[in-house]
């Protein structure tokens, strides 16, 4: 919950994100790098924002895993800058929201803790950009086993791990309890930390609601496609979503099949946004998937320019910045696998 | 069979009139199983191009999935959701008989996996690397099927050959050879009578000059 002991430095903090967010790499570039080779890339790169990053990674990485490795680390170094220069409510809000990569982090490390991958691997692929700083996320990294991490955790997040999810870790090695976990408390909290005062924290509020609602959207198609029966679609269904909240996701869970559970969603506001994906002849999951990031994407750019003193433009950023990171990773990696251009720019969110 | 190692016996050419029924025999049934091996191995390559055909087309859509999936969620990311996997597929083996040639049977057991047993959270895992993981279990399922049909052509393929071999071996070897000896054996056969009349003959004639 927030505590309010000092006071948010709104017009300080976005005027800082204003200008980061300038120098985010401009549309007509994404172009340039469409048309460009990997050491191009790398070179364009290193000219760039991301110049640090690539001088210091160049030693231990190189080509495409050079480039995915430094636009992770920029962005983790961007979102600590942005939440130290941070205050009060303000700082509340974007930890929260900048928890998920904790949660990330976190299940990287669960991840390869129980497959038993070593150390230094697990430690390379960490992007600390969230609250837990390097030296924690190395900590839970050296422990022994996944048990011993779970405690850990349990203490620093003050929440206790469902014990059926711990136990069938322990007797199967199944991780998906924990995760559900980790991702349901994400969202928890993060709805917790915005107090729907002002018109734009409830914009704000909406905004993580919306976000709800497509992952409980994405979920649902991902498990109706897979034949998995109502009740089990259930239970990975988050609560606290604007639209697709409980009674809505029963609705669709319970839909004959995918085209009927599509139907039920022209009620829903971004129908319109989704709908090309929805009307193929054999619905694509992943054009299902596309066609919500979009959306969300557009969302976060109509309401950025609504309340330029308030949390908004710095979340606005922040997506920015991730998108960033994602289009330039699919460019470079879109060209060592050989995609073809086409689909390379149908992935591209410009 | 060298004709010199007969001994042109009565008893000698039954034996080789044996042998040569039973290699009659044997040769038309090893000429009908090679027939019979032929007609399966044209089936079975039918199943096999068709099968070639389906690993091509499984693993390219394999490797278009993980290329999108390692774009547009990193190669952190779907590194980390392969850690997370715990189910090892499982090969069964048994085996089949084909005209008395034993084949594998392979079937591939929890190749498949539902999404909620993959072992990652289901609610953050992105659909990109959810249908890698699908595709990825498909191949792996079209490539052991494509194996035991692989490995049932290869071997009906090499028993065509043996069988070919033995049916040739017999047909202008073996019987000719055995037909050659009976020959001989009957040619000395009636040869020693002949000559045995004609001692007879003499003997009588000596023994009517004595007189």
């Amino acid at each position: 919950m927030i505590r309010r002991k000092a006071k948010a430095n709104y017009p300080y903090a976005v005027a800082r994100v204003r200008g980061k967010k300038r120098a985010l790499i401009k549309q007509e570039d994404y172009s340039k790098l469409m048309m460009m080779e990997l050491p191009e890339i790398s070179r364009f790169l290193g000219e760039t924002n991301y110049q640090q990053e690539m001088a210091e990674l160049g030693g231990r990485f190189d080509g495409v895993d050079l480039i995915e490795h430094a636009t992770y680390r920029s962005m983790a170094r961007n979102f600590s800058n942005v939440l130290d220069f941070s205050q009060g409510e303000l700082k509340e809000m974007i930890s929260a929201y900048l928890s998920r990569w904790d949660y990330w982090n976190v299940k990287v490390i669960l991840r390869g803790k129980s497959f038993g991958a070593d150390k230094d691997s697990v430690s390379e692929d960490l992007v600390p950009a969230g609250n837990m700083d390097e030296a924690y996320l190395e900590k839970l990294n050296a422990m022994g086993c996944c048990e011993d991490i779970i405690e850990e955790l349990e203490k620093r997040l003050s929440s206790k791990f469902p014990e059926a999810a711990v136990e069938a870790y322990k007797q199967l090695g199944k991780l998906n309890g924990i995760e559900e976990h980790l991702d349901r408390l994400h969202y928890q909290r993060m709805l917790g930390s915005i107090t729907p005062s002002t018109r734009a924290k409830r914009l704000f509020r909406n905004f993580i609601k919306r976000e709800i609602d497509t992952s409980n959207l994405e979920t649902v198609f991902m498990l109706k496609m897979d034949n998995v029966c109502a009740d089990d679609i259930m239970r990975y269904v988050v609560d606290g979503g604007l639209q697709v909240d409980k009674g809505m996701a029963t609705r669709l869970a319970n839909a004959e099949d995918v085209k009927a559970m599509a139907a039920e969603l022209a009620d829903l506001d971004f129908y319109e946004d989704i709908k090309p994906a929805l009307e193929s002849e054999e619905i694509s999951l992943r054009e299902v998937v596309d066609a919500l990031h979009r959306y969300r994407i557009k969302e976060t750019e109509k309401f950025s320019h609504l309340y330029p003193l308030s949390v908004i433009p710095v979340i606005d950023y922040m997506v920015h910045k991730k998108l960033e990171v994602d289009n330039i990773r699919i460019i470079a990696r879109g060209k060592v696998s050989g995609l073809d251009h086409e689909t390379v720019k149908g992935l591209l969110v410009i | 069979m060298s004709t010199q190692e007969i001994t042109p016996t009565r008893s000698v050419l039954l034996e080789v009139k044996k042998k040569i029924k039973l290699s009659e025999s044997g040769y038309k049934i090893m000429k009908m199983k090679r027939d019979g091996l032929i007609i399966e191995f044209f089936d079975i390559m039918e199943q096999a191009k068709e099968m070639r055909d389906r690993v091509v087309q499984d693993y390219e859509d394999a490797m278009k999935k993980i290329n999108i999936a390692l774009a547009v969620d990193g190669a952190i990311a779907v590194k980390s959701a392969a850690y997370a996997m715990k189910i090892d597929p499982q090969v069964v083996l048994r085996n089949k008989s084909i005209m008395g040639l034993i084949v594998p049977q392979i079937e591939a057991e929890a190749v498949c996996t539902p999404v909620v047993d993959r072992g990652y959270g289901v609610i953050s895992t992105s659909a990109h690397i959810d249908e890698a993981a699908k595709a990825f279990e498909k191949l792996l399922e079209t490539m052991v099927e494509a194996a035991e049909v692989e490995t049932t052509m290869k071997k009906i393929l090499d028993e065509i050959e043996k069988t070919k071999r033995r049916v040739n071996a017999l047909e202008f070897k073996v019987i000719p050879e055995m037909k050659e000896a009976e020959a001989f054996i009957e040619f000395r056969l009636e040869e020693m009578e002949r000559e045995n009349t004609i001692r007879l003959k003499h003997l009588k004639k000596v023994a009517g000059a004595k007189e």
